[in-house]
């Protein structure tokens, strides 16, 4: 089936977002990005699902290494809030350039507000061993 | 206002909050760098940043034409790139118009002129809004300083500032022109003004005069605030300014409020003069219905205190009255220094009263837009100190909590300072958690703040807990001296620390530790003093250990120190000691 993790020898580890198969979406787990595109009579949800995944390949390729969890997108009028979750693997200098340099880029590419929300973890956080 | 929050462009994260105020700055800068880094991009691949499909439309955000539309050597490409601030390409195309034989119009070479004027060939420099006749905005001065790159590095090193070369285009320009107007003559004057040809900006003066053409305000006030690069002594200066300033009422220009303002820095320069003067130039301003700009009191707070020799004035209070009621706006480009001024003035004259009607007043309207973020760090840096030396205890502390770290980040004299209020106060239980500050500000290496507050912890004897504190603080202390972390090499033991740290450890009756550190007096080549041994031996009493005592006496034979002797017999009194340990 889809999106889940199979059982090994217990040394695997798991976080909270993969433990969960899909059909656990609005009853034990959130969406990862949010928008309106889906409701009924609205417009846009294909371009919304591109946009998507560009932004995941572009954090994933900014940050080497540090993303602890995929990325969330929230969409609120006009507005790109992108929350992720950091390792600090990178001094906090670098993170900023980081993080200054892809809110620029991006506004400039959409032609939207971009705002970067980081917090940092210390290692990724395991939910079970699987 | 949140007050333990950083400043808000900082993201809300503990390992991404600045600690002090080097690393805000570090901080700050990288963010704007990759702010920089991604504009870079974003000019140099444009192709792919031009799908406009946004909605509602954001105009910062689209893509900005920046290369000329029209090709072909004519005088509207020439306009056109002067509307873009290309200026290599722009003097190029109007070599090629001359050479082509095409006369070209007196406005547009007047435009041209200005052009080459502000950015004083080639160097592109940052500077605020100038009413010239065409508004040149900031914006296209990024422009042109990607665009002109190269022409500064072919110069070779320079002092600071950007130079007029001899012979450069603008003076080019401005020979082969068939005919000259007072703009031509008034855009070089500034020109060579800014860029630090004081001398030729006069000589063109003459020339202009000779000419019999109109001067206009900004030229005056480009000249007036050249002088004191003319002229070497005071009195000869104020002469020239009062020249220049006759030709002013002969030509019929009247003066507005940057022409004021340059007579003021000007006056900054002359010395005794400047006070006299000051004030007669202030009452023109009020004769004259100006307005008096921050930068008019900043020159003015210059003057009266900061120059050598100065005796009393009470003239912050009459400027502070004038501040509190508006509200100001940008005007000229020193109002910036206004508020670091008058903290400094406020701190050498060590009134907090002053010092807390400069922050009301800072507080009002737009006021705090003029300080910017390092500013800001030494502004608040300063008050602080201030509070530390005047005030209560309990008001210094109160202000302590609050401010760091939003406002400002403590530097190690703040830290000093507070300390010795503290002291003052006699509140010394409090150092243990300013030790833990420290710590987090990332003080806890320096040689001067660990003395200060290893010192006040050791000088008298404590209740207790305060004792156990002051041990734990001192546990800390020491493993700063040894541990050595990962490049940092390990910190030298100084005598003093050495033995402040034993006393500590000895007063709560920490033997081993104690020990521990008298080995290290060995170690580094230090001596120490009596105070040391004597509370050793108080220490080695209470947990009646006398095979300490012993090893104590024996280290201070060996030492050498004349106070050996002392020791043996107290140690032979206090202690019952066995024949082997005699």
């Amino acid at each position: 089936r889809a999106a889940r993790v199979r059982v090994g020898k217990g040394d695997k580890p798991v976080t909270y977002e993969k433990a969960h198969p899909p059909h656990y979406i609005a009853h034990r787990k959130g969406w990862l990005s949010l928008h309106t595109g889906n409701l009924d009579g609205e417009l846009g949800a294909a371009e919304r699902t591109v946009e998507d995944v560009f932004l995941r390949k572009f954090f994933h390729g900014t940050f080497p290494g540090c993303l602890a969890d995929e990325v969330v997108l929230k969409r609120r009028a006009n507005a790109l809030v992108g929350c992720l979750l950091l390792l600090p693997h990178l001094a906090p200098a670098k993170l900023c350039f980081l993080v200054g340099y892809a809110e620029t880029l991006l506004s400039h590419l959409y032609k939207c507000p971009v705002r970067l929300e980081v917090q940092t973890v210390p290692a990724k956080v395991v939910y079970k061993w699987l | 206002q949140d007050p333990t929050a950083a400043h808000y462009m900082f993201q809300d994260d503990p390992y991404l909050m600045p600690r002090n105020s080097a690393n805000a700055r570090l901080l700050s800068l990288s963010k704007e760098s990759g702010r920089n880094a991604a504009k870079y991009i974003i000019k140099q691949f444009p192709q792919y940043f031009d799908k406009i499909l946004a909605e509602p439309n954001v105009p910062c955000l689209m893509p900005v034409t920046l290369t000329p539309q029209l090709e072909g050597v004519n005088e509207e490409a020439l306009r056109e790139r002067i509307n873009l601030r290309m200026v290599k390409a722009s003097v190029d195309l109007f070599d090629q118009l001359l050479q082509a034989g095409t006369p070209v119009s007196l406005e547009t070479t007047n435009s041209l002129l200005d052009l080459l004027c502000f950015y004083g060939d080639g160097e592109s420099v940052q500077e605020e809004q100038r009413e010239e006749k065409e508004d040149l905005e900031e914006s296209g001065v990024n422009a042109s300083e990607q665009k002109t790159p190269k022409r500064p590095l072919q110069r070779g090193p320079r002092s600071s500032g950007s130079r007029w070369r001899e012979n450069n285009d603008a003076e080019r320009i401005f020979k082969i022109m068939p005919e000259r107007n007072a703009h031509s003559y008034c855009t070089m004057i500034r020109g060579m003004a800014k860029h630090g040809a004081s001398a030729k900006a006069y000589d063109m003066y003459t020339e202009l005069l000779n000419e019999r053409h109109k001067v206009d305000v900004h030229t005056f006030n480009a000249l007036i605030a050249a002088v004191p690069f003319l002229k070497d002594k005071s009195p000869e200066r104020w002469e020239l300014v009062k020249v220049f300033l006759n030709h002013m009422v002969q030509q019929e220009v009247p003066p507005n409020l940057l022409t004021f303002n340059a007579v003021l820095k000007t006056l900054r320069r002359c010395g005794g003069i400047g006070r006299s003067m000051a004030i007669s130039v202030l009452k023109e301003m009020e004769a004259l219905k100006i307005e008096p700009s921050l930068a008019t009191y900043e020159h003015l707070l210059f003057i009266f205190y900061r120059a050598v020799d100065l005796g009393p004035s009470s003239i912050i209070s009459e400027v502070l009255e004038d501040v509190e009621k508006r509200s100001f706006t940008a005007q000229d480009p020193d109002d910036a220094n206004f508020f670091a001024t008058a903290m400094q003035v406020c701190c050498d004259l060590k009134d907090i009263k002053l010092a807390y009607r400069l922050n009301k007043a800072m507080e009002k309207g737009d006021n705090w837009k003029f300080l910017d973020m390092s500013q800001l760090n030494s502004y608040w840096s300063k008050f602080f100190s201030l509070l530390c030396m005047m005030e209560q205890i309990d008001v210094v502390l109160k202000w302590y909590r609050e401010m760091p770290p939003s406002l400002f980040y403590p530097s190690p004299k703040n830290i000093v300072d507070l300390l010795q209020a503290l002291d003052a106060a006699n509140h010394l239980e409090a150092i243990p958690s300013v030790w833990e500050d420290m710590k987090l500000l990332g003080f806890n290496r320096r040689q001067d703040l660990l003395e200060e507050i290893l010192s006040l912890m050791s000088r008298d004897t404590h209740p207790e807990e305060t004792q156990l504190a002051f041990a734990k603080c001192a546990e800390d202390i020491k493993n700063v001296h040894e541990q050595s972390w990962r490049e940092q090499a390990p910190l030298a033991w100084t005598g003093s620390a050495l033995g402040h740290v034993a006393v500590l450890f000895s007063r709560v009756g920490r033997t081993q530790d104690a020990w521990y550190v008298i080995e290290r007096f060995q170690q580094a080549n230090r001596i120490p003093t009596d105070r040391v041994m004597d509370e050793f031996l108080n220490c080695a009493k209470q947990t009646n250990s006398p095979d300490e005592a012993i090893k104590l006496v024996k280290l201070a034979v060996s030492l050498g120190l004349s106070s050996a002797h002392r020791l043996k017999s107290r140690a032979e009194k206090e202690f019952e000691l066995s024949e082997s340990q005699r």
